[in-house]
């Protein structure tokens, strides 16, 4: 079993057993007049888990999040928030939901904590009293405090990105989703959003965050979904997806050359890197590869189990789909 | 996120609509805009009647009691009639104008800028939002017209002092009489407004440019105003909401003839539904 499930994948030939879901859709579809967003999407939200939703722009991660959320009807499928049906039950899940969704949208002409008690004004599950103090643990919690009395007109986008995160945490939630969180952040704001993703999932809260960079969902996700022209291509837990590729070792040498031919005269597949090799582990161990490139008297710098970076797993996935469907190759979203 | 125990989050799945009101206010009178066109409201009858008085006009004396003419020259000299003749002669375009950019504001000026999506996450139902911006744009519509009638009255008894209060008829009024018919021009005027706000609500639901609203309102208004002029289309005057916007005149003759007035206002109250109806299909269905 590789947790990567290609498209058609039975993904709904038991879809209650495992771990209780805090969303998942079903043969979701949506057509824009006569442009398809999205369509056969079954997506699975373990509870409790950072999903990382992955795909280059277009790719239908917006509309699939808006159709979660309740903000758009899907033409086709049916989608399920905390176990509500959606749109239709989003009064009773959307209070356990904070939300960051095609960028942030505020008041220019109001302070960055006005417009987050405006919008505290409309969460059901604050109290009235309560609304200075969570606007403005909200405010701290993001980095904000220093400029909650700025205009919103004035903040930089970094800024403005925050204080959309600080809208989805007013009140403590059971899920929160988070639409492109670090675009127009700096490393810096990158690194933050990261440690409160990390903190979130923490304190058990499920975490779907939409994201075209690579690195990022590697970094702070337990799961992943990739999708890709509007169609989920795989999705799983992030190490069973990273482990699923061929296994194999990095062997950093000066004498490529020598290590190749030593290794192929022992029957293991290799190739040469620019570093020095890489060996197939199918058939042989890392410590067979090993002994048989000192006896051969080749100097090893460095060896390694080579994990299969997102980004590969990513080019494979997309140009797997490419040949199949015919598609022209993905040059994006490897960024 | 700590929560202390008295501020500690309820289960509640929805917030008490006067905590949404009240927010709704708050947004709509912190804006710079709201306050400009206020100011601007509140100025128009200073102007017109210092400009009145300065022009020395020949006072109260109608040639033509029975006409609907313009009220301005009965203005001069008449403190009942400078705001009646004010609110009449801003009905025509400027307050419809003012209300429709604000419904513009309500819905397509909220998506423009994304805040309407943050409402619907919250969650506000669409029913609610609908009800909370439709009573908002309402507000800000009364605290219209009364500022400027307000200021109007104010005006007048200043210019012209207390015992320059004629009606058309002839009559003189005593303030509190006098201040009774300016109040119910002031409630007229809003419920023919609320009439253009709902069917601009509707509008604005549709887009995202609140300009567009702005724009659709007045052409409404004057292509409703251009028909109301052609005798060959008169089988659809009935139906124009500007046909009694005139009759804001009857106000003030001796009594007070209420077929035209009423006319109106049931008119303006068959648009509040029409419109109020098409903003919540359009609101309900829409994507956030």
């Amino acid at each position: 079993m590789t947790g990567l499930l290609p498209v058609g994948a039975p993904v709904t030939g038991a879809p209650t057993d495992g771990p209780a879901l805090a969303a998942r859709t079903r043969g979701l579809r949506k057509v824009y007049r006569t442009a398809v967003a999205v369509d056969q999407v079954d997506l699975d939200v373990p509870e409790g888990a950072v999903l990382g939703m992955l795909g280059p722009n277009g790719s239908g991660k917006t509309t699939t999040i808006r159709m979660l959320l309740g903000l758009v009807r899907p033409t086709e499928g049916e989608v399920e928030l905390l176990g509500r049906r959606m749109p239709d039950g989003a009064g009773r899940a959307l209070p356990h939901v904070g939300a960051l969704v095609e960028g942030p949208g505020f008041h220019p002409f109001l302070s960055g904590r006005e417009n987050l008690r405006r919008i505290a004004t409309a969460e059901p599950r604050l109290p009235s009293a309560a609304i200075p103090r969570a606007v403005d643990d909200a405010l701290e919690r993001v980095g904000l405090a220093h400029a909650a009395h700025r205009r919103y007109r004035a903040y930089s986008l970094g800024m403005k990105q925050r204080l959309g995160l600080a809208s989805a945490l007013l009140v403590p939630r059971r899920m929160v989703v988070l639409d492109e969180p670090t675009n127009g952040l700096d490393p810096a704001g990158t690194r933050e959003i990261r440690e409160i993703i990390a903190q979130l999932h923490a304190e058990g809260v499920t975490v779907l965050v939409s994201s075209h960079l690579l690195a990022e969902v590697e970094a702070t996700c337990t799961h992943v979904a990739v999708l890709y022209d509007g169609t989920v291509v795989a999705q799983g837990e992030l190490d069973e997806l990273l482990e699923s590729g061929t296994p194999a070792l990095e062997v950093s040498t000066p004498d490529g050359a020598g290590a190749l031919s030593a290794l192929r005269d022992n029957r293991i597949a290799a190739r040469l890197t620019p570093d020095g090799v890489r060996a197939d582990l199918t058939v042989a161990t890392a410590p067979r590869v090993i002994e048989v490139l000192v006896r051969a008297g080749v100097a090893v710098h460095e060896a390694k189990r080579a994990r299969t970076g997102l980004e590969d797993l990513f080019a494979r996935l997309t140009q797997r789909d490419a040949h199949g469907a015919g598609l022209p190759d993905v040059d994006e979203g490897t960024s | 996120m700590t929560a202390t125990p008295d501020t500690a989050p309820v289960q509640r799945w929805t917030v008490p609509f006067h905590r949404l009101y009240r927010a709704e206010l708050r947004w709509i009178f912190r804006r710079p805009r709201t306050l400009i066109v206020l100011g601007l409201l509140a100025l128009i009858p200073v102007i017109i009647g210092i400009g009145l008085t300065l022009a020395g006009d020949s006072g109260p004396s109608p040639d033509d009691p029975g006409g609907r003419e313009s009220l301005l020259p009965v203005a001069a000299g008449n403190a009942l009639v400078l705001p009646l003749a004010v609110l009449g002669f801003t009905l025509n375009l400027l307050l419809p104008l003012i209300a429709a950019s604000s419904a513009g504001d309500a819905l397509a000026g909220e998506a423009a800028t994304g805040t309407l999506r943050g409402l619907m996450l919250a969650p506000v139902s669409r029913g609610r939002l609908l009800l909370v911006k439709a009573s908002g744009v309402a507000t800000f519509t009364l605290a219209a017209t009364l500022l400027m009638s307000l200021v109007a009255m104010a005006t007048g008894l200043v210019l012209n002092g207390a015992d320059s209060l004629f009606t058309l008829s002839g009559n003189t009024l005593t303030l509190v009489d006098a201040i009774g018919r300016v109040a119910l021009a002031v409630v007229w005027v809003t419920l023919q407004l609320w009439a253009v706000a709902a069917v601009a609500l509707a509008v604005s639901a549709c887009t995202e440019h609140p300009m567009l609203v702005v724009v659709a309102m007045l052409a409404g208004v004057i292509v409703s105003s251009v028909l109301l002029l052609l005798s060959a289309v008169d089988w659809l005057h009935p139906v124009l909401l500007p046909r009694s916007w005139m009759a804001i005149t009857d106000i003030l003759r001796d009594p007070v003839p209420a077929d035209q007035l009423g006319e109106g206002a049931i008119r303006a109250v068959c648009y509040i539904v029409i419109g109020l109806s098409l903003a919540y299909a359009r609101l309900s269905t829409k994507d956030g």
